[in-house]
């Protein structure tokens, strides 16, 4: 960012009101509140604005306008985020999309939709009902995140084991670049000329511009499904009954484990009869054909009991079935009821490394005197240790991240990575030189000059700035947002 | 093209990057890296070095429970499915000539047969990848995990970018358990019309095909704008199933009949073994030999028989994944020049622009120049395609001419 001295508080607020009116925006100190994290709680900083434009035309205006400032500027779907990916380093604006919400088309017959970036993930799927098809992407906090967001972390769920995750369902974006022109990347037409741009955006957490449309992929509905709950007396046997279902070539739907801490919050809170004394259970669907499905179940019945299951339940009813995914999705939530706060990790380990970690979590609870609970994507080797602490207290949020650090880098020994869907964000970005080499760094960065020269749209995310936090030893300093924040 | 031309086929990555650096440092020469030379692209320049990568053809790691492996760019197809095939897993992707093609070059050039319908396309499978930029530079993203959003998907931006950006080197995968059996159904109907009613029927068909083609062949006897004439063959809708012998069988039965209401001129199903040279000639159509021209166009799934239909009056013999919006066309043999070629294509022309698509030329006689810029429509990303390709490669030595970015 070059060091044009900033424009006056009052000029940007009323430039920017000419654009998006003023119940657009928000400037207000108590206001702004609101909007210093997202569900990274952390690091925080408050935006100088916030604006919600209602059309590309408003988004191209409010970045234009930054442009001329010099201001920065980050965009922000729901705040959903579990890695502060819209942290406002540096302050600026902040373009909040979520009064951009329509559905613009569905197309059954050409399979996809075109959807405004503020859309609910889970409003898409709910309004293909009648239709016998999905959005498939199925992030847990997909009653309130945005498919803007999920575009822009690449986001993946529970049943992206087996329908794969965002990029996987995403055929076109319209994008406001950071110079403030408007190109669209793919488009309902499969393989479009040139590179794949619309594969480059996605994931790309806000750095490359601000998504203003998206061309989704419409999936079929599975016509049945098989929905079990295997109960283990230990992690160590459910982590191995994983292995063993993926190695008879079974790939389920879904595969989630929840150990015993997060059991007890969500009996506690939905009062499903889960049992209390387990030590971990595996959430397994198998969908398809009601022909297949059964046949699936019975096999992964036997597997789990093979590897020492004390018992495998089965959804009897849809109703029984929902309630299942209830309570894994909404397991971030029962929470509460443990800790005041915490701090949900994102690291990925080869699907064989499973017990190796687990068993390296609880090791590292104990070392850091700290609870931490464990819900999370086994099929894919996604682990989402949770570390519950209360932010008030100065030493446990140091714990927490000298920990967190601590089973990331575990997951990089292991031959894995610090974040399968949550993102680099601000959390992780002091990784990024121990995942890639600096050849591989400078590649990426290159890459975002193209997009982002200036560096104005989301600064401070995904790549750690030359000579900077990555080579810092402390975590606690390590933090870029943490930094800026104080 | 001049005489200067010369090969360099290194040993390893380590050779591959050092050549690249002297290249960049000194001589500056144009290169095309090749693999097993099926999709050869024809570059744009006069002092071309090939880089034969089919030495680079090492299994680095291959943790079968992890279901993903990691290779060398330059292995060949069929050794890779061989060794996957050992552990009962597959990359789902047909490729034709697998004894030749090479995953670096599948990769580059994004290829894809019927099954992507059902599973995808490369794009789906490439979790990680090693590279060298045309600097001399190796750099790699993704990683070795089936999950992972750590920094910016550069495996997407390689996946089809035609060695145009990066040579490929090592290549990480994600892959799927082989299907217990697969069953192919054909059916014949008298019109397209009816081809396109059955495949709207099938939108909410009970079955879930891995594979949704349509063939549209043109006889012996027909002629570039004959017309819908005798010498056409009635069009055939072929559905194709994987998985349990059991969920095979009843999708068949459940096919056939959610199809009889549109009274099909003939049906015929094979199950197992007798499906699998179907699947071949499919896998295979691209490379009919008798035909000079081959190209892939690319439109709404919705528009995919009235493209048939122009394009079998226009006597190309067609093969659509109709599920996608995707249609293959062969040429017919009696195109023996550019202008003739561009002639034949160009009636479809119209309709792809109007509904968005894309229109690329796969195959030609390599002195046939003019017709690689036929019907691209870029829709305005073209500009940063070209902001890319500079950024990585600014002197423009990778695959010069190729992909619009003007020759060397
Ligand atoms: C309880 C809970 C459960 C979760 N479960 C999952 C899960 O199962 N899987 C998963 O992947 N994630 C999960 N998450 C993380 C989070 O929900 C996802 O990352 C989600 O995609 C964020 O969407 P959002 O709309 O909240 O985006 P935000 O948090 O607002 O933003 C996320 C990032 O996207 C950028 N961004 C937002 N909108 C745009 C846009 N239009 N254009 C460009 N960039 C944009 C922001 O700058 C930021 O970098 C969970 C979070 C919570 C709190």
């Amino acid at each position: 960012m070059n060091s044009a001295s900033p424009p006056s508080a009052q000029l940007l607020i009323s430039r920017l009101r000419d654009i998006v009116g003023d119940d657009g925006l928000l400037f207000n100190r108590e206001e702004l509140l609101v909007y210093e994290c997202d569900g990274y709680t952390v690091e925080k900083k408050v935006p100088d604005v916030v604006v919600f434009p209602t059309s590309t035309e408003q988004v191209v205006a409010v970045v234009r306008l930054c442009n001329e400032l010099n201001v920065p500027f980050i965009p922000r779907g729901a705040g959903t985020s579990l890695a502060g990916g819209t942290l406002p380093i540096g302050g600026g604006v902040m373009i909040t999309l979520t009064r951009m919400k329509r559905i613009l088309e569905v197309n059954v017959r050409d399979r996809y939709a075109i959807v405004e970036p503020g859309l609910v993930n889970v409003h898409l799927t709910n309004h293909l009902k009648e239709t016998g098809y999905h959005y498939a992407p199925d992030p847990s906090s997909q009653g309130a995140c945005t498919i803007g967001g999920n575009v822009a972390t690449n986001s993946g769920g529970p049943h992206t084991l087996k329908y794969g995750v965002t990029v996987n369902h995403v055929l076109g974006v319209e994008v406001v670049m950071p110079d403030g022109s408007v190109v669209q990347f793919g488009g309902p037409c499969e393989d479009g000329p040139g590179f794949d741009l619309t594969g480059l955006f996605v994931g790309s957490e806000g750095t490359f511009g601000i998504c203003t449309k998206v061309w989704v992929r419409l999936t079929r509905n599975p016509e049945s499904y098989r929905t079990l709950l295997g109960v283990f007396e230990t992690v160590t046997a459910a982590t191995q009954a994983i292995s063993a279902i993926i190695g008879a070539g079974i790939v389920p739907a879904a595969l989630e484990m929840m150990d015993q801490g997060i059991i007890g919050a969500l009996e506690a809170a939905f009062h499903f009869g889960f049992p209390l004394d387990a030590g971990a259970v595996l959430l397994i669907e198998v969908d398809g054909l009601e022909v297949a499905v059964e046949e699936e179940a019975v096999r992964i019945e036997a597997i789990c009991l093979e590897n020492g299951a004390r018992e495998v339940r089965r959804a009897r009813t849809q109703k029984e079935r929902l309630l299942l995914w209830k309570c894994r999705k909404q397991a971030f939530g029962a929470i509460g009821r443990l800790s005041p706060s915490y701090c949900t990790q994102d690291g990925v380990v080869p699907r064989t490394k499973l017990p190796e970690i687990l068993e390296f979590i609880t090791d590292c609870g104990q070392r850091h005197d700290l609870k931490i609970v464990n819900v999370f994507h086994a099929g894919d080797g996604n682990i989402h240790p949770i570390l519950l602490f209360d932010e008030r207290n100065e030493d446990q949020v140091r714990r927490v991240l000298l920990a967190s650090d601590e089973i990331l880098t575990k997951c990089l020994d292991l031959g894995g990575s610090v974040t399968g869907e949550h993102g680099i964000g601000v959390e992780k970005i002091s990784f990024m030189d121990k995942l890639f080499a600096p050849e591989d760094l400078a590649v990426m960065k290159s890459i975002r000059e193209v997009f982002n020269p200036d560096n104005r749209c989301s600064p401070g995310k995904m790549l750690p700035t030359a000579g900077g936090c990555g080579t810092e030893s402390h975590p606690h300093k390590s933090h870029p947002g943490r930094r800026a924040a104080m | 093209m001049s005489d200067l031309q010369s090969v360099f086929q290194p040993n390893t990555q380590a050779e591959l990057a050092q050549f690249v650096t002297d290249n960049a440092a000194n001589t500056k020469r144009s290169l095309q890296p090749i693999g097993g030379g099926t999709a050869r692209c024809e570059v744009n320049a006069d002092n071309v070095c090939e880089v034969q990568l089919d030495l680079l053809n090492r299994v680095i790691d291959f943790p079968a429970r992890d279901m993903t492996i990691t290779v060398e760019a330059g292995i060949r197809i069929a050794e890779l499915n061989r060794i996957l095939t050992s552990e009962n897993q597959r990359l789902p992707i047909d490729i034709p000539q697998a004894e030749q093609a090479t995953l670096g070059g599948v990769i580059a050039t994004n290829w894809s047969g019927s099954r992507r319908f059902g599973c995808g396309t490369m794009r789906d499978y490439v979790i990680g990848i090693s590279a060298i930029d045309a600097s001399g530079q190796r750099f790699s993203a993704g990683g070795r995990v089936v999950k992972n959003v750590a920094g910016y998907d550069l495996c997407k931006l390689l996946v089809g970018s035609r060695g145009t950006l990066a040579i490929i080197s090592q290549v990480t995968l994600k892959l799927r358990p082989m299907a217990e059996t697969s069953a192919v159904v054909a059916l014949t109907f008298d019109s397209l019309s009816q081809v396109d009613a059955v495949l709207s029927r099938l939108l909410t068909s009970a079955t879930r095909p891995m594979m949704l083609d349509v063939l549209g062949r043109v006889g012996a006897l027909a002629r570039p704008n004959e017309g819908m004439g005798k010498s056409v063959h009635p069009p055939v809708l072929i559905v194709g199933f994987e998985g349990a012998s059991r969920e095979i069988d009843w999708q068949i039965e459940t096919l056939l009949a959610e199809c009889r209401p549109f009274e099909p001129r003939a049906t015929e199903s094979f199950a197992g073994a007798a499906a699998e040279p179907l699947w071949n000639t499919l896998r295979d159509f691209s490379m009919d030999s008798k035909s000079s021209v081959t190209f892939k166009a690319s439109l709404p799934p919705s528009r995919t028989c009235v493209l048939l239909h122009l394009a079998i009056e226009a006597g190309i013999a067609v093969q659509a994944h109709a599920g996608n919006g995707i249609v293959i066309g062969n040429l017919s043999e009696r195109v023996s020049t550019a202008d003739q070629a561009i002639a034949a294509i160009k009636p479809l022309g119209e309709l792809i622009r109007s509904c968005g698509g894309h229109l690329t030329v796969l195959r030609a006689p390599n002195e046939w120049s003019a017709l690689h810029v036929v019907a691209d429509s870029w829709a305005g990303s073209l500009a940063w395609t070209q902001r890319l390709k500079r950024q990585l490669d600014p002197r423009n030595l990778l695959n010069p001419g190729v992909m619009a970015f003007g020759p060397a």
